[in-house]
């Protein structure tokens, strides 16, 4: 069965416009004028049960107002959702007891009770039988170690503590979807790791279907089998994270240190032919960029053989950061954006002709 | 039902965890709501040493129809704090807090802003009712005791109706800042004798937004006047109570909808 099942979804905003200086201001008075902004542009995705999936894109970009259409939060311009089986906006009082949400921006605790009574309040809210509320709060807290935190007040909570009272908030009613945005949001390494293992956690023994946004691409990385990515309110990647390197990376660069000042010209003879290119960093270090389609050995057999003394090699992957930031920087344009993750082999080479 | 009177009581006792350990706090809220409405009362008394009688009304009369009117608006005050909605819920985006929880949105911030140093207010509307009835002389029977809870729930049911219409507005507009205020001032004509205003102000206060329904009608069920129908008038006020109410939420409802949250 599906968890999410998303079409044609659109959200359209009037942003008010706001005129310069005084006289403009006295004209905004009287007569406004409104900018339609498309935050999502029709977009259409489905998750299956049991699946985590990482939503990601740059600021902006639509990720937020997707998830706030899909917990019934905002109601959408067109487009048809189900989540749970459920229209999410229509029937929301029904439907929101079925899933969980985390806004790593915004606490859902009441802050000036300690963080047990919350737990509590929200018992009450969801309706939850006193004896399963025990026992998943046992759980939870004991995963989470938050033993000595439950009775201390939520502003009294440092972030990370904060954060992992927020993932048992949003569990307490065993929710089979849960939503998360910048759940890792300003956390320390410890406390993300943390989580994420927790999350992995909940996801096998439960089931619990995860829809989480982030900017922390090992968040990604450490959890997710797939990813959406957005890109001026359009899902330009929709995929695992696998294809998604392999298809944007362009290939690996090698560090070389020489013992002694190397003359780029010469390197770029021992290569000839074979489509790497090269930079000089600091006196005695150059790098080489070679894309997937060259052979690592036989490029180093080059270099090597070439007679010019070695102290060190560096092999180096693009990492999914790199990537990803690429894919943003030319991604603004979105069509192109999309164009380009479907031919990017095509591009790659067009690109190295241009370097040559 | 039985779930909307539990959680009721859970905020309740969590209100009392918080507030209560700032005792003093507490006080001085229910003291300077006290002080506001005596204020009130004294510019009534003030007035009275220049005029004998109001539009036909004696000082005794008003100042029983001030008492009334202070006991529904004690009990929407503890319930409708609503005045930093805007603020709170639509700038600061809180309202997403809200909607992804499973029970009645309006009834959850009623909930979370609950006040319940103004039903002091109530308490000495009763009293300062209780000495001038005794003061007018009016027999007292059950029947009474029952219209006023009935005339209490309506009012109620006004205020509640029309604030919940008003602060509906933040769903619409951007920044509502002058209208509360102006509403503000208009509910208070509602405490005085309505026959002492022009048509369009009666007209306006019995009918478009019916503040005179929360005092000077109702209260002139007990004190028998039968001028211009007021007391006929008055069995009517659960019946706008109720329109009102259903008005305001409906506006309120379709508010929700167009909810935009915040930023991020």
């Amino acid at each position: 069965m599906l968890a999410i099942d998303v079409q044609d979804l659109r959200k359209q905003f009037n942003v008010q416009k706001n005129r310069e200086g005084l006289s403009g201001a006295l004209k905004d008075l009287f007569k406004r004028e409104y900018n339609q902004i498309t935050a999502v542009k029709d977009i259409s995705f489905q998750i299956p049960q049991g699946e985590i999936c990482g939503y990601i894109g740059e600021n902006g970009a639509g990720k937020s107002t997707t998830i706030k259409m899909l917990t019934g939060i905002l109601v959408p311009t067109s487009g048809h959702i189900k989540v749970n089986g459920f229209v999410p906006f229509k029937e929301r009082e029904k439907f929101v007891k079925g899933i969980g949400v985390v806004f790593g921006q915004r606490s859902q605790l009441w802050w000036d009770i300690g963080v047990i009574e919350s737990f509590q309040l929200l018992r009450k809210v969801y309706r939850v039988p006193e004896d399963e509320f025990r026992k998943r709060l046992d759980e939870l807290v004991e995963r989470l170690q938050l033993g000595e935190l439950l009775n201390r007040p939520v502003r009294k909570l440092s972030l990370g503590q904060r954060m992992r009272c927020e993932l048992v908030a949003s569990l307490l009613h065993n929710p089979s979807i849960l939503f998360l945005d910048e759940p890792t949001i300003g956390l320390d390494i410890v406390v993300k790791t943390e989580i994420r293992d927790f999350l992995m956690k909940i996801n096998r023994e439960h089931g619990t279907t995860i829809l989480l946004t982030t900017h922390d691409l090992q968040d990604i990385e450490a959890l997710c089998s797939r990813v959406i990515m957005l890109d001026d309110g359009r899902i330009i990647y929709d995929g695992g994270l696998d294809e998604l390197k392999s298809r944007w990376s362009k290939g690996r660069e090698i560090h070389f240190q020489f013992a002694e000042h190397p003359q780029l010209d010469n390197l770029r003879v021992l290569t000839d032919g074979l489509g790497v290119s090269w930079s000089q960093d600091n006196e005695l270090t150059a790098t080489m960029f070679l894309p997937h389609a060259v052979n690592v050995s036989d490029a180093l057999a080059r270099v090597v053989g070439g007679g010019a003394g070695i102290r060190d090699i560096k092999i180096v992957e693009t990492n999914t950061d790199e990537i990803v930031r690429e894919i943003y920087q030319s991604g603004s344009a979105s069509s192109e954006a999309t164009k380009k993750l479907g031919n990017v082999v095509a591009l790659d080479k067009e690109a190295h002709q241009g370097n040559e | 039902m039985m779930f909307y009177w539990s959680l009721c009581v859970e905020y309740m006792k969590n209100y009392a965890k918080t507030r209560l350990t700032y005792r003093a706090d507490f006080w001085i809220e229910v003291l300077s709501d006290i002080l506001f409405q005596g204020l009130n009362l004294i510019f009534i008394l003030i007035v009275f040493q220049h005029t004998p009688s109001l539009g036909g009304w004696s000082e005794a009369e008003v100042v029983f129809v001030y008492g009334f009117f202070m006991i529904p608006y004690g009990v929407f005050g503890t319930f409708f704090n609503l005045w930093s909605f805007s603020e709170r819920y639509i700038v600061k985006g809180e309202m997403d807090r809200i909607l992804t929880r499973p029970a009645y949105n309006l009834y959850q911030i009623v909930l979370e802003n609950i006040d319940p140093p103004s039903i002091f207010g109530s308490i000495f509307g009763a009293v300062i009712m209780i000495i001038s009835w005794s003061q007018l002389g009016l027999p007292f029977e059950a029947l009474d005791a029952l219209m006023l809870v009935v005339f209490t729930v309506g009012a109620v049911m006004i205020y509640a109706g029309l604030y919940t219409a008003l602060t509906a507005i933040s769903f619409y507009s951007d920044a509502p800042t002058g209208i509360l205020p102006l509403m503000w001032n208009i509910q208070n004509y509602g405490r005085y004798p309505i026959n002492i205003y022009n048509k369009t102000i009666r007209f306006l206060l019995t009918w478009l937004l019916p503040f005179a329904f929360v005092g000077v009608i109702p209260a002139s069920y007990f004190l028998d006047r039968h001028e211009e129908g007021l007391t006929t008038l008055a069995l009517f006020t659960p019946v706008v109570g109720i329109v009102v109410l259903v008005i305001g939420i409906t506006i309120w409802n379709h508010g929700v909808k167009r909810y935009r949250g915040a930023g991020s």
